[in-house]
Order: C-alpha cells, then structure tokens, then sequence
C-alpha cells in the first residue's frame, strides 16, 4: 500500500463561520423568497370561453370514443362515428367557422399565446437574476482561496468543478472552493426546498427546467396548431377503427371463467 | 406481526453494525502491521482482503434485515381489476384497513359511485324532506 | 362509524347524513375561521390542508340536509373567505344553501334567476349550470332541465356525471332509448366503472319489460342486458347487484322461452342459446345464495354488502324457490 502524502493546509477554523455557512444560508433565503415570488407573480389560469371549451372537449370526446369504442355495441358505436366524423369533417365544433383552411395565426401577434411567453419570461428572470447577483457577490468576496475539505476522496475530473477560481495544478480535489460550494447547493438544496415548503415548490431551478423539457399536455391545444386539421386527422382515426365490442361471447367468458 | 418484524429488523441491523466494527478493526490492524512490516523489510505488503466470515455476516445481516422489512409491510394490494373491485364490493371499508383498525384514508369505496350519486346535481331539498320524515318516523316509533 | 367527510355524502342514509353533520360543530372549531386567499399570508400560515375544503363542502351538503342550516352558512363564509365569492364552486354551493332556505316556489324561483344572470356572465360557469339544472329538476320542470343539460353538453361533452344525471332525467320520462343513449356515454368516459355496466344493464332490462315493447326490440334489449350484467360480473367478483340483475333476466328469459327466436343479423347481438341462460340462471342462483349466506351471518369480508340489497336478494331467491316447488 503505498502512502499518498496527505496534504495539509491550515486554515483559519473562522472561515468555516464567516463563508460556508453564509452561501448556504444566503442560497436557501433566495430559494424561499423566489417561492414566494413565482406564486405572486403566477397569473390566474386563463378563462376559457364556451367556444374554446367546446372546441377542446369534442375533440376529447371523440378520442375517448376511438379509445372506449369496444363497450359501445356495434350499432351504438356506428351511430357515434358517424355523427363524429360529420360533424368535424364539417367543422361544427370549431372556434370560428370562417376561418377554416386559413394558415394558423403567428403566435408573436396572438395575445393569448403573449401572455405565455410572458409568463415563462417572468420565471425565467426569476431565476436568472438571483443567480447573478449571488455569484457576483460570492465573486467579489471570496474567491481565490479555499475553504474545506470534503471528508471523502474524490478523483481528478472533480478538480474543475471544485476548485473554481483556484489555479493550483497539484492540489487534492478533496479541497474546495466557495464558488464550488455555490454550485454545490444550486444543485443539492432541493431536498431542503421540499421539507421547507413542500414537494411542489418553485424554489429550484432544476426541478423547473426539468418540467419544462416535458410539456406533452399542453402542446395539444397550443398555439399554432390547427384545430380543423386535428379534427380531421381524428376523423381519418375514426373511421378506420376496426370495431369490435367487449360483450361478444361474454356469457360464454363468465361461465368459463368463475366456477360454482 | 408488527413485533416479530421490527425484532427481526432490530437483530438484522445488530449483526450489521458488529460486521462493520469487525470489518473496521480488522482494516486497522492490517494498516499497523503494513506500517510495522514496511519499517522492517521496506518491501510494500500484499494488500489483504477481509476475512470471509466478515462478508458473510455483512450478507446475512442484510437480507435478515430485508426479511423484517418486508414482514412489516402491509398485505398486498389485489393487482387484477375484477379482484380488486370484488373486495371493495364483498368487504366494504373493512378490507381497507391496515393494522391499528383505522380506515386507509385514500380509501373511496367505488369510485365510480358518485357517477350515479352525482354530487353536483343533489336536490337538496327532497333530502331535506325526506331527513326530516325520517326524523319524524324516528320520533313517532320511540 | 361515521362515514368519512372526505366523500361526497349525497348517497348517505339519514342515519349517515346526521353522523357526518353532527360532526360539524367539532371540525368547524378545530380548523382557524379565516384563511385569507393572499399569498402573503401563506408566508405566515403553516401550509394549508387541501382536504379541509373538500370537509367543508361536504359538510354543508350534510347539514343541510338535516336542516343544521347555521353550520352550513359557517363553512360557507370560511370557503368564500378562501377562494372568493366569485368563485364558481363557491357560487354553486352558495346557490345551493338558498335553495335548502327557500320556504316557497316564489323564493325558488329568485334563485333560478341568480343562476341565470351568473351564467350570462359567464357562460362556462359548469358548478352553476348543474345547479341550475337540478333546481329545475326539483321543480318538476323535466323538459326545462333536460334541454339545458343538453345544452350543457354540447359544449363540454367529456363530462360523465352529467350524461348520467341526463340518464335519469330521460328515464323518469320514461325516455329508454335516449337514458341507454346517455348510459353509453358514460360508458365512453369511464370504460370499467362495474356499477355502470350493470345500470346499462337494469335499463336496457327496463325497456324490455316496458308496456308495448316489440319481439324484436324485446330480444334485441334482454340480449344486451344479459350482456352488460355479465360484463359487470366480470369487471367485480361477487358483484350483487350484477347478478341479481342476471338472474333477473335469465328467469324472465326461461320462463318465456318457447317465444320463437327471431335470428337477429350480424350488427345486433343474438340471444344466448336457451342452454346457456339456463347456465347463467344456476351461476346467479347458486352465487346469490352464497352471498347471502355469507352476508346474513356476518362471515369476515363479507361485510360490504348493504342490508337492503342482500334482502332484495333473498326474496328473488324465496321467489324462486317457491316457484320451483309449486
């Protein structure tokens, strides 16, 4: 076993008092206080009006009977597919009629879709300005030197990561940075953030940008997407379903299936 | 059940900690007499893995550990639908219930009663009626 | 023991309904009177329990119920102080304590009009439009009702509970094709729900034995009946009320049975063959009995069931014994 020479450096133990505890504590006051402020700053959800709503719901109405179409018998079914694939291939559930066929309007011009983008704007700076202005301060204050030392080894590739702003080629990546602390809490303190104020707060940066890689809900009734070009491609769905219904040969099923 | 599994959990979690005590003093004695040896011979000594009934009870020790943790668990939940449905319908709130006797609180019965209770759409002042019939049938048998 | 005040309690007993509104006075203390809706507040407040709404809600439909008309103005005001008096659940329920103090058809008819002008506000106010409808209900204005749950659903077709609240409209009138109609919706919207099937099932059995009912249209609904029961017998084990209903139908289909059988063409179901009634008659009977057995005395899990049900089946099953004998 050959012996690496354990590096010592001594440090003053006030270091620990007056850095490591004030970034955490300064992290996790920013954390809460931006909280706060995404819920004041959310906007009500948007008023659908009665178009909308029907527009929207006949569309799901019609995917419900596509997906449910076998406890419908078959003439029940038939009855609802035709009546469906009329009614969207004539565009009677749509917002505004006239406006079939035209090329959908430019989300830019669009208050409504406005209003989104604002609304993801908000959070974006809300994450983005508190950043800045931490590391600044955390730059400006107590960069260059290092403050700890993590109780287990670690490999070289962490000395990027941990030793930010400390130019030194041989030191063990066990020593580390305020500015690595920094990045430390921006990625550990969630957990806390959910014993602070519950599992569906909006203090993490990372927990939003994860929701934000996945917005499949929306993106059905979003802007820009053609309603009258979704209600026929339901209709196409509808009419090539291949019927069959969960009642054929049911009592036969029963009686094989439970004994007395 | 529940102190059969949290003996079984707390005996588990004993003969963990003696193989990590083991396992430890074992590596200590190991690193002085490779200090001692290395003073002596100055020839680096063959790194020596722990002894083998130390891994044995750290494995034992565990799935003990695991055994009590799953006999603490409650009974499972009917996985199929109709078998599922079927106890919700033959044993009502009772076969929800976990250990102390408390109803699970997720529990809803059908949940698909209220399509026929319809609780949006109550008329309430036909249940008002027939409360106070009730009462009155209650009041005129006493 | 007292039903749970998480669940909607419009299906409780008397019995039931004066437990959880008695259970009123104790929650309404324990919980603080004014939790304000700004999120100020929040920063102060420990965090807020969800559930306590859904007690509140529940608990004015309890009380009023059993006229504990004060308690149900409490938790009212607690809810509007929470969530606003515009909002539209919070209108609903507001509209539904004026309905419960109403004293006369004039008092009821002012309420009508309350829900009236909030909907010509706001046209997608759904809380209020179901109130709406079903004070007209109540006030025996069935026509009225039906063309605004109609209305209703035109516009928000994904909405179970009112298909099935039209359902019953339709069959109070007597309206079988049009409740099956509506049944099949919400069927569409809630594929496995077992107490649908066997409603289908019942009403489809309904419409069979209705007066001036053809042989064609009477095979056609027995063979669908006899099929949505199995169905739901398959979605629940040991569900009663599907095979009260399929014993039901298989003694009304044996005792019939000479009745030629008309072939029906592929797109309709056919009526299982006479064999395999008698089949699904023995299956009920014999599963209907176990039920009650086990049910009458009070076997561990098998305590489900209601009282009025299990009864409902012992006189089916008396019925047929006697029959039997005779």
């Amino acid at each position: 076993m050959a012996q690496v020479p354990v590096q010592t450096i001594h440090r003053d133990p006030q270091l620990f008092y007056w850095i490591l505890f004030p970034i955490t504590i300064v992290m996790i006051i920013t954390g809460v206080l931006r909280h706060y402020a995404t819920v004041l700053m959310a906007s009500a959800p948007k008023h659908l009006d009665q178009k909308t709503t029907r527009e929207q719901r006949a569309m799901l109405h019609g995917i419900n009977v596509r997906g449910n179409h076998h406890v419908l018998s078959k003439p029940s079914f038939t009855a609802r597919r035709d009546a469906l694939i009329t009614a969207y291939e004539s565009g009677a559930f749509l917002k505004d009629p006239d406006n079939r066929g035209q090329p959908p309007p430019n989300p830019m011009t669009d208050p409504g879709a406005m209003e989104g983008m604002m609304g993801m704007m908000k959070n974006q700076m809300a994450m983005i300005i508190p950043n800045t202005l931490i590391m600044s301060w955390i730059n400006a204050f107590f960069s260059g030197y290092v403050i700890m030392k993590l109780p287990f080894p670690l490999t070289i590739k962490f000395k990027s990561m941990l030793q930010a702003g400390v130019a030194t080629k041989d030191m063990d990546p066990r020593w580390m940075s305020s500015i690595s602390w920094y990045f430390l809490c921006i990625f550990g303190l969630q957990s806390v953030f959910n014993f602070l104020l519950g599992s569906e707060n909006a203090a993490n940066q990372m927990a939003q940008q994860m929701t934000q890689m996945g917005p499949q809900a929306g993106q059905m009734f979003g802007p820009g997407v053609d309603p009258n070009k979704q209600f026929l491609a339901e209709a196409e769905n509808l009419a090539v379903i291949e019927h069959h219904s969960v009642l054929d040969g049911v009592e036969q099923r029963l009686l094989d299936q439970i004994k007395v | 059940m529940p102190f059969l599994s949290k003996t079984t959990t707390a005996f588990g979690g004993l003969l963990l900690a003696h193989a990590c005590y083991s396992a430890r003093e074992h590596t200590t004695l190991q690193s002085l007499r490779a200090a001692t040896a290395a003073t002596l011979t100055s020839s680096p000594a063959a790194a020596v893995s722990l002894p083998v009934d130390i891994v044995i009870e750290t494995i034992i020790s565990t799935l003990i550990i695991l055994l009590g943790l799953v006999l603490a668990t409650r009974p499972l939940r009917p996985l199929e639908w109709r078998v599922w449905a079927g106890k919700i319908e033959r044993e009502g709130e009772e076969g929800f219930t976990d250990g102390s006797g408390a109803a699970d609180k997720g529990f809803v019965g059908n949940p698909f009663s209220v399509l026929e209770s319809r609780p949006n759409f109550v008329d309430i002042r036909k249940q008002r009626r027939e409360f106070a019939e009730w009462v009155q049938k209650g009041t005129a048998q006493q | 023991m007292a039903p749970s005040v998480l669940h909607p309690p419009s299906h409780l007993s008397p019995a039931e309904a004066l437990a959880v509104s008695q259970q009123a006075p104790g929650i309404l203390r324990a919980s603080a009177a004014a939790v304000s809706s700004s999120p100020l507040a929040s920063l102060l407040a420990g965090p807020e329990d969800p559930e306590l709404w859904l007690q509140y809600e529940n608990l004015i439909v309890s009380c009023l119920r059993t006229g504990d008309d004060l308690a149900a103005n409490a938790c009212l005001r607690r809810l509007a102080i929470r969530f606003t008096a515009g909002n539209e659940r919070v209108q609903a329920l507001r509209g539904l304590v004026r309905e419960a103090e109403a004293k006369n058809n004039g008092e009821l008819e002012r309420v009508l009009k309350e829900y009236d002008e909030i909907l010509e506000a706001n046209d997608t106010n759904i809380p209020v439009a179901k109130r709406r409808i079903a004070l007209l209900r109540s006030m025996g204005r069935l026509p009225d009702a039906a063309s605004a749950l109609v209305r209703l659903l035109d516009f928000s077709p994904t909405d179970a509970e009112a298909w099935s609240e039209l359902s019953d409209i339709y069959l109070s009138q007597g309206l079988y094709p049009q409740a099956i109609y509506a049944v099949e919706e919400v069927l569409v919207l809630a594929p496995n729900a077992w107490n649908i099937h066997a409603r289908l099932g019942e009403l489809q059995y309904m419409a069979a034995t209705a007066p001036g009912v053809s042989t064609g249209s009477y095979q056609k609904y027995m063979a669908e009946a006899i099929k949505r029961f199995s169905r739901s017998i398959e979605l629940c084990d040991d569900y009663l009320r599907g095979y009260y209903g399929l014993k039901l139908v298989s003694k009304k289909l044996l005792s019939n049975g000479a009745k030629a059988m008309k072939q029906a063409d592929d797109s309709e179901f056919a009526l299982p063959d006479t064999s395999t009634v008698e089949r699904l008659n023995e299956l009920a009977t014999a599963k209907l009995a176990a039920i009650v057995r086990h049910s009458t005395a009070r076997d561990r899990g098998w305590r489900g069931y209601s009282e009025a049900d299990v009864s409902a089946a012992r006189v089916l099953l008396t019925e047929d014994a006697s029959a039997i004998k005779r």
